[in-house]
């Protein structure tokens, strides 16, 4: 075997190549969005709050409806109805034994009155486009039928057109109320965030950094107020600012901070015996240096996760305010207090109940999703 | 001659660990560093360098004795007295991956001490310190922009060497700064630190386990046990001429890289375990190891002095 001199030459050296990281090199905004827009559910996550904070904003420009429009004529009208055809037009009968008229493309137009009752028979007579159809509410199945064809059958379901989702039970548009209670919760939401994230991270962050006495004050304080319990702050709340959503943002903002401090005390008082907290003490910085630049960013990754579970359970609280009636002022509406409203109907009207309660589980899965994705997206040891 | 740039004089640690019991983590330890000089400090995992070291450095509050740095008491002085001090000593950490912050470009890490002292007003005025230090140890402009985790161990702990010296301390603590990285490593990170102390004139108190590294860098050792430094002396006399029986043991259980030697070599080490520093035992530390313990190492505990110049000892065996 022969050996080649020219082959084990050393090649030229220089100590710029030899240090050279071959990694791409990213700001650290860019890099977090790198890594969270690699994660589909993250996507579609914030792509799901962007639609919800669209739709609660600009959405109530398109409706020609308020929350607040109230038509005693149309109540109780699902999204996708069961049409009768009664020779010259379409009818619908609600729940509560009232025919509705429509047209072929379902547009309602208008509710008919009884012409008479007869009682005895279990029947009402309704006068429909001058021709008489009778109802018989006397079996479980209510029964259409005409004086000349006998029983009508449904002819089959038709999607409401005036109101896209249906209305309530005073016969207000479903799908306006939701626009303003998607907005009354994000704005909780957003309230929650902001009140976690600056007396919370701040709180916390102060009395694990402190630690010791301060450390055991501070916290006995953060006990007391979170054994009292909110509903309580509401309505002493309520006394002086009067009903309505400002008392009940008032009332978080006081005291929805508490378990974000508790779950930053816990992570300062852990890293803060970590080296680089040492190193930044050793070369002199300032506690506030210390706390905003080494403890809290590297606290991060659970701040955020606390969050995101704070926010739909901010969003809850709400609707728990709302149920039990200290909450928004009647015509306001909340997805709380539409669920709320929906309870006396529920067994003939579930779509009242069903379609709120449907926001209120997409908006919390959206937000956990974006937590997620922001927790992964954070952590600069998980780079690839 | 100048005074020395830091003189510890009985420097006791304690930890409370509950009502009763107390880790007596560092006892009754002095020392001197000249200028521009070395102190090496060996001993056992456990036996207080380091929180000897945390002590001189004020991470923890000294329990007794004194500190004095460039001739200042600074043993009880509060954090914010000691802020403007803490520019003549900086720190580095054993820990290259634990000691840098995750969410620090090392720019901002490296900016960190000047904008602390108010050296600089802005981290873009830094760049005019940093880039300088950055090329120092090795590396390049092109490093400062990155994360502390895109580095390897060895240029974490050189961006670490970097932090610390960039505000021209006189004295150094090096916390074991070489145990955590590999061989080829180390050599490359002690040569930096002695370049380094050879153009500025600094101190180091060095803190290691490895007894070879320690005499490549050292001017003066101290060997610890047990929170005790049982003989300090100059770096080749203690290679060359152990005295205290721990020392002894510790030489004795250098792995010999030639076999015929190491065959020869008579293979008594230390036997068993460091006692528990909450319970020390009683008189002198180490008879519970001690080959030749007699009875008066139980009774008495033997203190420092000096049995040839420049070499101290505790031990009743030389008394």
């Amino acid at each position: 075997m022969s050996v080649q001199a020219d082959k084990w030459a050393p090649l030229e050296q220089s100590s710029e190549s030899r240090e050279k990281i071959w990694s791409k090199n990213r700001t650290f905004a860019g890099d977090v969005w790198f890594r969270f827009r690699r994660k589909p559910t993250a996507i579609a996550g914030l792509v799901m709050i962007v639609l919800f904070l669209l739709f609660s904003l600009v959405g109530p420009m398109f409706t020609p409806y308020s929350y607040s429009d109230q038509n005693l004529a149309m109540v109780n009208i699902p999204p996708l109805m069961k049409v009768y055809d009664v020779g010259s037009c379409q009818v619908y009968i609600t729940p509560s034994l009232k025919l509705i008229q429509m047209d072929a493309e379902g547009n309602l137009s208008r509710a008919l009155s009884p012409v008479r009752t007869e009682n005895g028979k279990s029947m009402m007579i309704f006068d429909c486009d001058g021709k008489e159809v009778a109802l018989y509410y006397g079996s479980s199945t209510y029964v259409i039928c005409d004086e000349t064809t006998g029983n009508i059958y449904p002819s089959g379901y038709r999607w409401c057109r005036d109101h896209v989702l249906g209305t309530d039970a005073l016969g207000r548009d479903i799908l306006a109320r939701l626009m303003y209670g998607t907005r009354v919760s994000l704005m909780v939401a957003f309230v929650s965030v902001l009140v976690n994230l600056v007396i919370g991270i701040l709180y916390g962050g102060v009395a694990g950094y402190l630690g010791g006495a301060v450390d055991a004050v501070m916290m006995r304080i953060v006990d007391i107020i979170s054994t009292i319990p909110l509903t309580l702050y509401v309505i002493l709340i309520m006394m002086i600012f009067g009903q309505g959503l400002q008392s009940i943002i008032i009332a978080l903002g006081c005291v929805y901070w508490v378990d974000m401090a508790r779950v930053v005390r816990g992570q300062v008082l852990g890293l803060k015996q970590q080296e680089f907290v040492l190193a930044a003490r050793t070369i002199g910085s300032s506690p506030r240096t210390i706390l905003m630049q080494h403890l809290i960013p590297n606290a991060m990754g659970s701040i955020l996760v606390t969050a995101t579970m704070l926010i739909p359970s901010a969003i809850f609280m709400e609707a728990f305010l709302g149920y039990l009636g200290i909450g928004l002022r009647p015509p306001l509406a909340s997805l709380g207090t539409m669920c709320n409203d929906a309870n006396a109907n529920l067994r003939t009207s579930p779509h009242e109940l069903l379609i709120p309660a449907l926001v209120i589980c997409l908006i919390m899965f959206a937000f956990n999703f974006v937590g997620d994705g922001m927790r992964d997206a954070l952590d600069p040891k998980l780079k690839k | 001659m100048s005074k020395p740039i830091l003189e510890v004089e009985h420097l006791t640690q304690h930890f409370k660990i509950n009502r009763k019991e107390v880790v007596h983590a560092v006892d009754d330890v002095s020392f001197t560093i000249a200028r521009g000089q070395t102190l090496g400090l060996v001993g056992e995992s456990g036996c207080g360098k380091s929180s000897c070291a945390r002590s001189i450095i004020r991470i923890y509050d000294p329990t007794g004795g004194k500190i004095l740095l460039d001739g200042e008491d600074i043993t009880h002085m509060s954090q914010k007295e000691l802020q403007p001090r803490r520019k003549k000593m900086q720190m580095i950490f054993q820990d290259p991956y634990a000691s840098l912050n995750a969410r620090m470009t090392v720019r901002d890490i490296i900016a960190e001490p000047l904008l602390a002292h108010h050296i600089v007003k802005s981290k873009e005025e830094a760049n005019d310190y940093v880039y300088p230090i950055l090329e120092r140890v090795g590396l390049t402009r092109e490093h400062a922009g990155r994360y502390a985790h895109e580095f390897s161990g060895g240029q974490r702990q050189r961006v670490g060497i970097a932090r610390a010296l960039v505000l021209q301390p006189e004295l150094v603590i090096c916390d074991e700064p070489i145990s955590a990285l590999d061989v080829s490593i180390q050599a490359q990170v002690v040569n930096l630190l002695r370049d380094y102390q050879e153009e500025k004139g600094l101190a180091y108190l060095f803190i290691a386990h490895d007894l070879s590294m320690v005499r490549y860098v050292s001017d003066m050792v101290g060997v610890m046990y047990l929170g005790q430094l049982v003989e300090l002396c100059g770096a080749e006399e203690i290679y060359s001429h152990p005295l205290h029986p721990y020392t002894q043991g510790l030489l004795a259980s250098i792995p010999v890289a030639n076999p015929k030697l190491a065959r020869e070599k008579q293979t008594s080490g230390i036997e068993g375990d460091l006692p528990s520093p909450v319970n020390p035992p009683s008189g002198c530390r180490f008879r519970t190891r001690c080959p030749y313990a007699k009875a008066v190492c139980a009774e008495v505990a033997p203190c420092m002095h000096e049995v040839a110049p420049g070499h101290s000892l505790a031990c009743h065996l030389y008394d």
